[in-house]
């Protein structure tokens, strides 16, 4: 048993370490977990006031994609965030790549969708996956910018019934190489300038007959290989217009062997590992262009002036900003609270993976609409930015997942579970 | 040869500032900081030089709160060496003097066995400019300012300088002291990879009260306003009114 003056110190020790506890709680960012965290959300912020946003309208306008854009995001050294040092990446965590999602997104959602498709559907996914050869084949490229890849899953026939793909990869006598046959369709950076594919795709075929995750393998397929080609490059589209959009072709296409990404039907293992990172990503990207259109409409409402004062003095604006404030919130904090337990490497949470999603894409969608009201006729007219905010927004209800896809998922994920948490 | 840049945390050029119901500042609370633009200049051209090979190390230095530790890990991200962390907890836009300022950095060039001292031409809180040249006159070092052009060759500095009349081209004998305008350079983002390796360069903290220096405001700010409301114009009706009202009531002619 204790003195009781060693017991009266021992207490006090225990307060001051639950204080300082509780303060270093306090003061931890969850937004930004560390000062490296806080420097890269400071540099990327900048490179977007400087040089994304300013071309934004313009390559809207034009569909055109900004490669040279694109291609300094591997000077700055994002494109390969999660990928690992050995290969030139920056090694970093599901945070960072967040980060820079939400950053871009913010400015323009092309710029940003184009560095989802590449650096998280490709560069992640082959980082944790690829036998080492592969990775020393693409991931430099891919993280400098010199090579611009996607990922290539959906077909004309297949979206949300992945399995459902006809797209085959038949292996030849000897296992040297696999012929691919097949289209895929709604392929981000499918093409670089519109009228050739881009440089490598991330691609899932069927090796086996049937419809279980093991008939699917995945293939590193290379611009340039004889019978692989752009079928179109998809114009017209609602939203995300500078990025390229585009069916691609695949006519007996000769894959060598070493091209093969992990075992033949272990497809859905690299499906399982990136699908998590891939909707935060889209989390993070619906993120971006809410904070945009909330801090637009928060502006003008405080400037606008119509009966001698300032539109933010009607309940009705003030209804629409402050819900859109703590929807805003409420969808930024559960992103970051589960991209900070996200890890690359394994898989194993994707019901908060499609939650994130499932309550954020929305979220963007209507924080746009509600900043083109609060606008009126400046926010139906391209200069205000919200118009194409809300057009580029809807996609997150679609692409990655559908809204339909995500409650598939989490009904059979919540059945797995005994409790709720 | 080894540089000592200066590198100040104000309040972000974006931000429209606000004065304070006392008049006694601007409203900084919750505003956003930066690296001042000129110092952003000053390390990019200290970095430029060591990639010339001209520089062998260059070392940052920052005076004011705990905060200015993300102002020199920004400096650091960009390529300095090291950083110094010189501490006090004033107003840091009008709480300490340009000489004071000066004399601190003016210590560390002497310390740190500076060759070249760059720093921004002025900080866009306080606007004073004053620093440059106080630092030269404290060390007597020769000194250029407004610089957007600078060589080194052997031991001496070839500088173009910004003036209302053109740019003039200055000879200056190392060891010097550069203020940077505008058009000096470029500066780079802090690439990824090199925020990350900023992790592991050095920062010294040293207590400004340790130093000896005298940090006593002698200029002291007494109200700081919003500038006058723009008054609305007149329609005069003849050209001879217009004389009139230039040279009579504006007295500008």
């Amino acid at each position: 048993s204790m003195h009781p003056a060693s017991r009266v110190v021992a207490s006090r020790c225990l307060r001051k370490t639950l204080n300082s506890r509780l303060s270093s709680l306090a003061s931890y960012d969850l937004f930004n977990p560390t000062p490296e965290h806080a420097q890269l959300r400071s540099m990327i912020r900048n490179f977007c006031d400087q040089e994304v946003l300013p071309q934004a309208i313009e390559y809207n306008r034009k569909e055109v994609f900004n490669v040279d854009l694109f291609r300094k995001l591997g000077d700055l050294g994002v494109l390969g965030i999660t990928v690992a040092e050995e290969y030139g990446g920056a090694g970093m965590d599901a945070t960072a790549a967040v980060i820079v999602l939400e950053e871009l997104n913010a400015s323009d959602p092309s710029v940003s969708i184009a560095y989802l498709a590449h650096a998280m559907l490709f560069c992640n996914n082959l980082n944790q996956n690829g036998s080492h050869e592969l990775k020393q084949k693409y991931l430099p490229g891919a993280s400098a910018g010199s090579l611009i890849c996607g990922m290539c899953m959906s077909e004309p026939g297949a979206g949300t019934d992945v399995l459902g793909m006809s797209t085959s990869a038949t292996p030849s006598e000897d296992g040297s190489y696999f012929t691919i046959n097949g289209t895929k369709m709604w392929i981000t950076n499918g093409s670089l300038d519109g009228t050739d594919t881009g440089d490598a795709f991330f691609v899932y075929a069927k090796t086996g007959k049937g419809r279980a995750p093991g008939d699917l393998s995945a293939f590193v397929v290379e611009k340039g290989m004889p019978g692989f080609s752009l079928g179109q490059k998809i114009t017209g589209k609602l939203g995300n217009r500078a990025s390229n959009t585009a069916e691609l072709v695949f006519d007996n296409v000769k894959v060598p062997a070493t091209n093969l990404i992990g075992k033949v039907g272990g497809a859905s293992l690299c499906m399982m590992r990136n699908l998590e990172i891939e909707r935060i990503g889209a989390g993070a990207m619906a993120m971006g262009t809410a904070r945009s259109s909330l801090d637009i409409m928060t502006k003008y409402a405080a400037e606008r002036k119509q009966f001698g004062k300032p539109i933010g003095e009607y309940g009705q604006m003030q209804k629409y900003i402050s819900e859109s404030y703590s929807q805003y919130m409420a969808g930024r904090s559960y992103l970051y609270n589960v991209a900070r337990q996200l890890d690359l490497s394994t898989y194993g949470n994707g019901l908060d993976a499609d939650g994130v999603k499932l309550f954020c894409a929305p979220i963007a969608k209507n924080i746009a609409d509600r900043a083109i009201q609060v606008l009126g006729g400046n926010g139906y007219t391209a200069e205000y930015m919200v118009e194409q905010y809300w057009r580029d927004s809807k996609l997150g209800e679609i692409g990655g997942g559908t809204l339909e896809a995500h409650h598939k998922n989490m009904w059979r994920d919540l059945m797995k579970r005994r409790n709720i948490l | 040869m080894r540089v000592l840049v200066g590198v100040k945390r104000a309040v972000d050029y974006a931000v429209k500032v606000r004065v304070l119901p006392d008049k006694t500042g601007v409203d900084l609370a919750n505003v956003k900081m930066s690296m001042n633009p000129f110092c952003e200049i000053a390390v990019e051209e200290a970095i430029r030089l060591k990639e010339k090979k001209v520089a062998k190390e260059v070392v940052a230095i920052s005076i004011g709160p705990k905060a200015c530790v993300e102002t020199l890990r920004t400096a650091l991200a960009m390529g300095a060496d090291k950083g110094i962390h010189v501490t006090t907890d004033v107003r840091t836009d009008q709480g300490i003097s340009p000489l004071a300022v000066s004399n601190i950095i003016a210590h560390f060039a002497k310390n740190e066995e500076a060759d070249l001292v760059i720093v921004g031409k002025q900080a866009i809180d306080g606007d004073n400019a004053q620093t440059g040249p106080m630092v030269a006159g404290l060390l007597g070092w020769s000194q250029g300012t407004f610089a957007c052009g600078m060589e080194v060759d052997g031991q001496k500095l070839i500088l173009d300088r910004e003036t209302d009349s053109g740019t003039e081209k200055l000879s200056l004998k190392l060891p010097s002291v550069v203020t940077a305008d505008l058009r000096l350079n470029e500066p780079r983002y802090a690439t990824l990879p090199n925020i990350m390796k900023a992790k592991k360069k050095p920062i010294n903290t040293v207590d400004a009260a340790s130093l000896g220096i005298d940090m006593e405001l002698k200029n002291t700010v007494v109200s700081v306003e919003d500038p006058p409301v723009r008054k609305a114009g007149v329609i005069v009706e003849s050209v001879d009114e217009l004389v009139n009202k230039l040279k009579n009531e504006a007295g500008v002619i």
